[in-house]
């Protein structure tokens, strides 16, 4: 039912309408020059409080974790129209008729939309590239968080073309998109907060003394829909650095040591230290992030199989000879 | 145009005819818009589908188009059956809505080569096909230019040519005469009679009746979601009761002599003659006869409107 033909003519169509419509170019470079500037700017302020090492590397945290929120706040706009736009635009029904499969429809406009919010996280990598040149971060941990992204913006695409596939009216839809960005955003770390409370246990240690005690370990996975959870928690580690530390052997003779130091890490880290932390079981304090055990694919597989049944949707919903029209679709 | 088909495809499927629909039903939510409707548009004619606002022949044409299922009957295009393989019925349809969208940033010859990729034309064949159906809607000139700088007939012509573009057997327009200037009619009748010469099975929608009359030599009457007529247009002619123009280069001598006719029906003065009737043909007829015989100089004498429009208003009669 679906064929590359199809695909590739339906995105290449899609790709080749959005350029000639609106201003890309100044909107790109807007968002090139917006990001790479705040980005550099945040160095400035990092540099004039830490060491310019460790200001390299929180400002590949701090700009991968902006650039995650931006893009996903930018990217329903690429899809959030994509279907019932073109029905009000009366342009969706001839392509029906021809021997487009309805897969071929809505993967040819996701690849589109895919790609260009793969345009729009490549305009941020110089100063996500800085870091790395730098030496701060490795480039495989560059790599990793920036597949992350890439995944995620394909994500929020299917999720905003389903809505705008289920929906008649396009400024619904565009709604409606925002919303669920905001849910998978705000939504879970609001239903997960609400959630601890209701673990709490109460344990008697004994007689006379108990005391409650919370579970987040039970509720965790509330955590890991979120796009910033699965980012941070999926960028490997930053190498412990070992320092050189001097000590005094028995016969109090200096001798010098190479020590893991091991705190060293980037807003990332933390966040993924802390999430491992709550699958542990304790709270921020006790959890031990090493017994955690990542959360980033429960996460990730969460969102991939939600962009999966999204994409389903749509293809059913461009499905014809169309059995049940809902109250105010025009096919034609 | 070249040879409207590269090779004897011509029919397929064992049917004689490009459509053939029984008993179709459809019901939006608890609205009926068809209630049983009976079609046959056979090769190498013009079929008209005519009806009033709402007798659901949009709703018909979607249910041809295979974009919308039937609750109930049989529709067979080009020997497909719309309910078991819409998609084999798509290469043989050809489909202009009443209003449609063209995507304003192409160029006129890259909107129709897009349709051309998407029914799978041989790209060799491709810039052949789309110079020669710019030729026929008479778009050559805006080869290259971009399809906003267009007209809305403009844009009905490339709508044409769009539905055109992969050689459709069967041919369904959904008003296509409305917004075209006169003469853009004159050009879309003659195509259409031309494809039809070529075996084509047109159905066209419209409520220009004057303009079917010319192009349809069959005509489908729909109302209230029913077919409630199908004839072909040469029977039609003659048959029924018109109102009828006369001209004479004397008015007054036209007015007095009618004034003494009780059969001449209701009189109404026009300009240069009157319009007399409704009249049979053999009483128009007579009436000539007789008016010239009475010496009134008369120049023009015929139906005031079409055979098509009094089949039509006979139908929609009982509404008032």
């Amino acid at each position: 039912m679906i064929s590359p033909h199809g695909v590739g003519l339906v995105a290449r169509q899609e790709v080749r309408t959005r350029l000639r419509t609106g201003r890309w170019k100044a909107l790109m470079t807007v968002w090139f020059l917006t990001v790479n500037g705040t980005a550099l700017f945040f160095r400035l302020a990092l540099e004039a409080s830490i060491s310019s090492r460790d200001a390299s590397l929180h400002m590949f945290g701090g700009v991968l974790l902006g650039v995650l929120v931006l893009t996903m706040l930018v990217t329903p706009a690429l899809t959030a129209q994509s279907i019932n736009g073109d029905r009000e635009r009366g342009t969706l029904a001839a392509l029906q008729i021809t021997r487009l499969s309805p897969a071929d429809i809505a993967v040819g406009k996701l690849a589109a939309a895919w790609g260009t919010g793969l345009l729009v996280l490549a305009l941020t990598l110089p100063c996500v590239a800085l870091p790395v040149l730098e030496g701060a971060v490795g480039a495989g941990r560059a790599a990793v968080t920036l597949a992350v992204v890439a995944l995620l913006i394909g994500v929020v695409c299917a999720l905003a073309q389903a809505w705008s596939a289920l929906v008649t009216r396009s400024i619904t839809s565009v709604l409606l998109s925002y919303l669920t960005v905001f849910a998978l955003l705000v939504g879970t770390p609001v239903l997960f907060a609400l959630a601890v409370p209701l673990t709490s246990e109460k344990v008697t240690t004994s007689r006379h003394y108990a005391y409650d005690r919370e579970h987040p370990d039970r509720v965790w996975w509330l955590l890991a829909p979120n796009p910033v959870v699965v980012l941070a928690d999926a960028a490997p580690e930053v190498p412990a650095r070992r320092l050189p530390v001097t000590r005094y052997d028995s016969r109090g003779r200096p001798y010098t040591e190479l020590v893991r130091y091991n705190r060293r890490t980037d807003v990332l880290g933390e966040l993924g230290r802390e999430i491992r932390g709550l699958r542990a079981g304790g709270d921020r304090r006790s959890g031990d992030p090493e017994r955690g055990g990542p959360v980033w694919p429960y996460g990730l597989a969460f969102n991939v199989l939600l962009a999966g049944g999204a994409l389903w949707t749509t293809v059913r919903r461009l499905r014809t000879p169309v059995r049940t029209l809902p109250s105010g679709v025009r096919l034609a | 145009m070249d040879a409207y088909y590269g090779d004897a495809e011509h029919h397929d499927g064992g049917s004689g005819h490009g459509i053939e629909a029984s008993g179709v039903t459809r019901a939006f939510g608890t609205v009926p818009a068809l209630q049983g409707v009976d079609l046959t548009v056979p090769y190498g004619q013009v079929t008209a589908l005519v009806g009033p606002n709402g007798a659901g022949k949009t709703t018909l044409l979607l249910i041809l188009a295979t974009l919308l299922a039937p609750d109930a009957g049989r529709v067979t295009v080009a020997g497909h059956d719309l309910a078991a393989h819409p998609e084999r019925a798509r290469t043989a349809i050809g489909w202009m809505p009443d209003q449609f969208g063209v995507y304003d940033q192409l160029t006129v010859d890259e909107y129709l080569a897009f349709f051309a990729d998407a029914y799978r034309l041989p790209p060799a064949e491709k810039s052949r096909r789309i110079r020669a159906l710019l030729a026929l809607v008479h778009l050559d000139e805006y080869l290259g230019r971009p399809v906003h700088v267009l007209s809305r007939g403009q844009k009905q012509r490339l709508g044409v040519a769009r539905a055109l573009i992969h050689r459709p057997r069967v041919l369904l327009l959904d008003e296509p005469a409305s917004g075209l200037d006169p003469r853009s009619r004159v050009e879309l009748r003659d195509l259409l009679r031309s494809l039809a010469a070529d075996g084509v099975a047109v159905l066209v929608s419209s409520h220009v009746l004057s303009e079917l009359e010319e192009i349809a030599d069959r005509v489908v009457l729909v109302d209230r979601g029913r077919t409630v007529g199908a004839h072909a247009v040469a029977d039609l002619a003659g048959t029924g009761r018109v109102r009828w123009r006369v001209r004479a280069l004397d008015p007054d001598a036209l007015d007095a002599a009618l004034a003494g006719r009780p059969d001449a029906g209701e009189v109404v003065r026009l300009p240069a003659g009157a319009e007399v009737g409704p009249l049979t043909e053999p009483e128009a007829a007579r009436m000539l006869t007789e008016l010239v015989g009475a010496g009134v100089p008369v120049v023009g004498f015929g139906p005031a409107s079409g055979a098509l429009e009094a089949a039509y208003l006979a139908m929609t009669q009982d509404r008032r």
